[in-house]
């Protein structure tokens, strides 16, 4: 088995909502996969279809080789998961809570645990109901990273937090990511920039792409000609430029096949006579505002 | 080391539950005592005004409503504390299993709900006198009547909502279609014959709400699970309807009530009324009210008969024919008796129609016969006694003047207690006449089938008074069972149903409407 999660045209749909379309992907064990789109795109659904929360309409998943409708019972003593909109059980202490769950997992770390303890500086003697909302994702993460799962499912779980929080529970997470797999959900793309390893952008439901952070990163450039005068735009452009403009002497435009050579030698063939080229990095915020704003699949 | 998660789960809902268990025991000790105090109460004792405040007379009803309020409570609380509606439950994504979880879940209920009600059932019966070794099949039985009536439909709805607040709403809705139901049979209904409820039905009915928690546990198929449960009560309420409105043929009738001619358990010949005493009784719903006054005679002596049912044909000699339906009724009738009512409605353009002339009665009576087993003679003692087959009784002679009575886990299944009018050893009141010999009074008590009756506690408190109506004072009186007064008791049980056909011709419907009793 290679892959922690796979689905095949997986589809979910709510009355007349379609909340997700043919979702195909496939993360990798070890991975750090980031699932990120809007509001609404089909996040959380598709988590919840993995996590057998919810019955797909279509379509199949596996997790960690079993199908995703059979995950129940015996399977999640392998599996962590913790949500930004979970119901935790407030009338128990952090501490109860702890001592409740170890004995469900045959491979509870006690040693992790006090770890995890320390580490996020978890209150064992205050009850759920009676934490912030930073310190409860804490609780929820020591409770679901103390027994090794191979696989921890995050959904949104950055959601409200201030930047401290937010660091903490990275570096929790990033602590178990040579022993799991890691699969999480965020709209918040300057986080997952700085831990994911793979991305995959869903919007309305539709899978946009899927790759591996570093490709992602490396293949989109911000490309910035000058010229002498201000020339005439190519119709059509070349389908791996999105959002060609020119502003006076200056053409910008995001090129999503990034190779220095072959991009120069495109801009050559395209604009002659350009005075000078640039290529800037994007960050991964920028990238996806620019698929999102010319509306074109770079896959 | 792998988990006993029953006990684990079990543990842990105590600790998240046990102020609500306190308080649902308090509520139970409170039952017990006020229990013990309803005792000795005899019918009549009611305190009125002030004194209903004063005597604490509100606290047995105020506990009998709040302790099943607070298993209820516990039991939804229980269940909703891993709920299984919804999609954010903490425990769903947990290596739970279902089947250990249901078990944990069952195992608070039994250990928290029905075991506690056990122990003070059986202390009860104990405190009463009654032995609970002897009486432990009635005990376990009364514990399985809560649990399949109540705690597993609580327990279905529990799983289908996924708050109090939810399932209240839920009850409600039930109430309103069994409410609905009740009045659009009422209303469509064509005769008052009604079927007996079979077993199995109440079988597919628990069948229903133990699926429905099997689902739930198992899959969390909460939309499957309500529509089990709509659909139920939606078969339920057409069955209700639908059976209201059934009116079953003669021909049925006579096949449950068969016709033995020349062997008819009763004979009966219409009694002409010349004296017309009384006033007429209005017409009241557009219904006419006919009385025919018949002699009894035949019955045989060990036995007597319930009147089930009639149907009327009234036949006038021009071919004008008029049927009822079936008609309920519950009149009794012993070998002592020698005059019974035969009555029945006729709406009034029917009367108008048949009124103008003398009209042939064809009468169908469907009557149960019963044979009075086990009879036995007993003078009522001073102090208290044990009653043959029923349980602890005393003489009570405040208000009622009566026997007070209180047997274990049932009232008996068929008690007959007479008595000649003539032979009570009470003190007559001044107005009172004397009693004729010969005169039977006759009280019957009738408990539910099985090993115990449905309700909380063990002890049933009845009375046996005698009714009687004193025509000189015009008034009910009660010629009372006293120490000293010679009772004859029996077990009437069932021994057939019959039919009898009785025709009574030139019957002038005038001369037979219903008037107030004006004497003897």
């Amino acid at each position: 088995m290679t892959s922690a999660i796979q689905t095949d045209h997986l589809a979910k749909k709510f009355r007349r909502v379609e909340a997700l379309q043919g979702l195909t992907l496939d993360v990798p064990q070890a991975a750090v996969y980031a699932l990120v789109g809007p509001n609404g795109a089909g996040k959380t659904t598709a988590i919840k279809i993995l996590m057998n929360i919810f019955r797909s309409s279509s379509g199949r998943a596996q997790v960690l080789g079993i199908d995703s409708s059979h995950i129940r019972g015996r399977h999640l003593e392998s599996i962590g998961y913790v949500s930004e909109n979970q119901e935790m059980p407030e009338w128990m202490t952090v501490g109860a809570l702890l001592s409740y769950l170890r004995p469900f997992y045959p491979a509870w770390d006690h040693a992790l645990e006090a770890a995890l303890i320390k580490q996020f500086e978890l209150p064992l003697d205050r009850k759920l109901r009676h934490l912030s909302r930073g310190m409860r994702m804490k609780a929820a993460l020591a409770s679901s990273l103390a027994y090794h799962p191979r696989l921890i499912v995050l959904d949104e779980p950055f959601t409200g937090l201030d930047p401290l929080v937010r660091d903490e529970l990275i570096h929790g997470l990033l602590d178990r990511a040579e022993e799991s797999t890691i699969f999480v959900s965020s709209h918040d793309l300057a986080e997952i920039e700085t831990f994911a390893s793979h991305v995959a952008y869903l919007e309305a439901g539709k899978l946009r792409f899927s790759e591996e952070l570093s490709s992602l990163v490396e293949r989109f450039r911000e490309v910035e000609l000058t010229f002498d005068v201000p020339p005439a735009l190519p119709q059509p452009s070349p389908e791996n430029w999105m959002q060609l403009s020119a502003a006076a002497a200056v053409v910008r435009f995001t090129e999503s096949r990034f190779d220095p050579d072959r991009t120069t030698a495109e801009v050559r063939r395209v604009f002659p006579e350009p005075r000078n080229i640039a290529f800037s990095p994007m960050s991964l915020r920028s990238i996806f505002l620019a698929m999102a704003k010319s509306g074109r699949n770079s896959a | 080391m792998k988990v006993n998660q029953v006990l684990h789960i079990f543990r842990k809902d105590i600790r998240h539950l046990w102020r609500e268990i306190a308080a649902s025991i308090a509520l139970l000790v409170a039952f017990a005592w006020l229990d013990i105090r309803s005792w000795s109460r005899p019918y009549g004792a009611v305190a009125t005004g002030i004194s209903v405040l004063l005597s604490g007379e509100m606290l047995p009803g105020l506990v009998d409503f709040l302790l099943p309020v607070s298993w209820i409570f516990l039991i939804v609380r229980i269940v909703q504390g891993e709920s299984l509606v919804g999609d954010r439950q903490f425990w769903v994504t947990r290596p739970y299993d279902w089947k250990q979880l249901l078990a944990a879940k069952a195992l608070f209920v039994l250990a928290f709900v029905n075991l506690p009600f056990f122990l003070v059932d059986a202390f009860l019966l104990a405190y009463a006198s009654f032995h609970p070794v002897h009486y432990i099949v009635g005990l376990l039985w009364l514990q399985l009547m809560w649990i399949f009536l109540l705690f597993v439909w609580l327990t279905a709805l529990a799983t289908v909502s996924n708050s109090i607040a939810q399932l209240l709403f839920a009850l409600l809705l039930i109430v309103l279609d069994v409410i609905g139901a009740s009045a659009l049979s009422s209303i469509i209904q064509k005769s008052e014959f009604s079927a007996s409820v079979n077993w199995w039905w109440g079988l597919f009915v628990t069948g229903v709400a133990v699926t429905v928690i099997l689902v739930q546990y198992s899959r969390r198929r909460t939309a499957l699970s309500r529509w089990l449960i709509v659909g139920l009560c939606a078969l339920l309420t057409l069955i209700s309807v639908a059976s209201s409105r059934a009116t079953p043929d003669r021909s049925s009738i006579v096949r449950q009530y068969p016709l033995s001619a020349g062997n008819e358990p009763v004979e009966l010949g219409l009694m002409r009324n010349d004296k017309h005493e009384g006033q007429l009784i209005p017409i009241y719903n557009n219904e006419v009210l006919i009385d025919l006054p018949v002699s009894v005679s035949g019955i045989s002596k060990d036995s007597f008969l319930r009147l089930d049912g009639t149907i009327v044909t009234l036949t006038t000699s021009n071919g004008f024919r008029w049927d009822s339906e079936w008609k309920a009724n519950s009149d009794w009738l012993f070998p002592d008796q020698k005059t019974a009512h035969l009555g029945f409605q006729v709406k009034q353009n029917v009367f108008d129609q048949l009124r103008s002339g003398p009209v042939t009665a064809d009468f169908f009576l469907a009557f149960t016969l019963y044979e009075d087993k086990r009879r036995q003679e007993f003078i009522v003692p001073n102090g208290e006694f044990r009653l043959p087959d029923t349980g602890l009784c005393k003489t009570e002679n405040q208000y009622s003047r009566g026997i007070h009575c209180l047997a274990p886990l049932r009232k008996p299944a068929f008690l007959l207690v007479s008595s000649d009018k003539a032979n009570s050893t009470c003190l007559p009141a001044s107005s009172q006449t004397p009693a004729p010999r010969g005169v039977f009074l006759h009280e019957f008590v009738q408990g539910q089938p099985g090993p115990a009756e449905m309700g909380i506690s063990p002890v049933r408190p009845f009375d046996i008074v005698f009714s009687d109506w004193d025509w000189s004072a015009r008034r009910p009186v009660s010629p009372g069972i006293c120490p000293g007064t010679p009772l004859t008791l029996s077990n009437p049980e069932v021994a057939g149903h019959r039919g009898v056909e009785l025709q009574m011709n030139n019957v002038s419907l005038d001369e037979f409407r219903e008037r107030n009793p004006a004497g003897p």
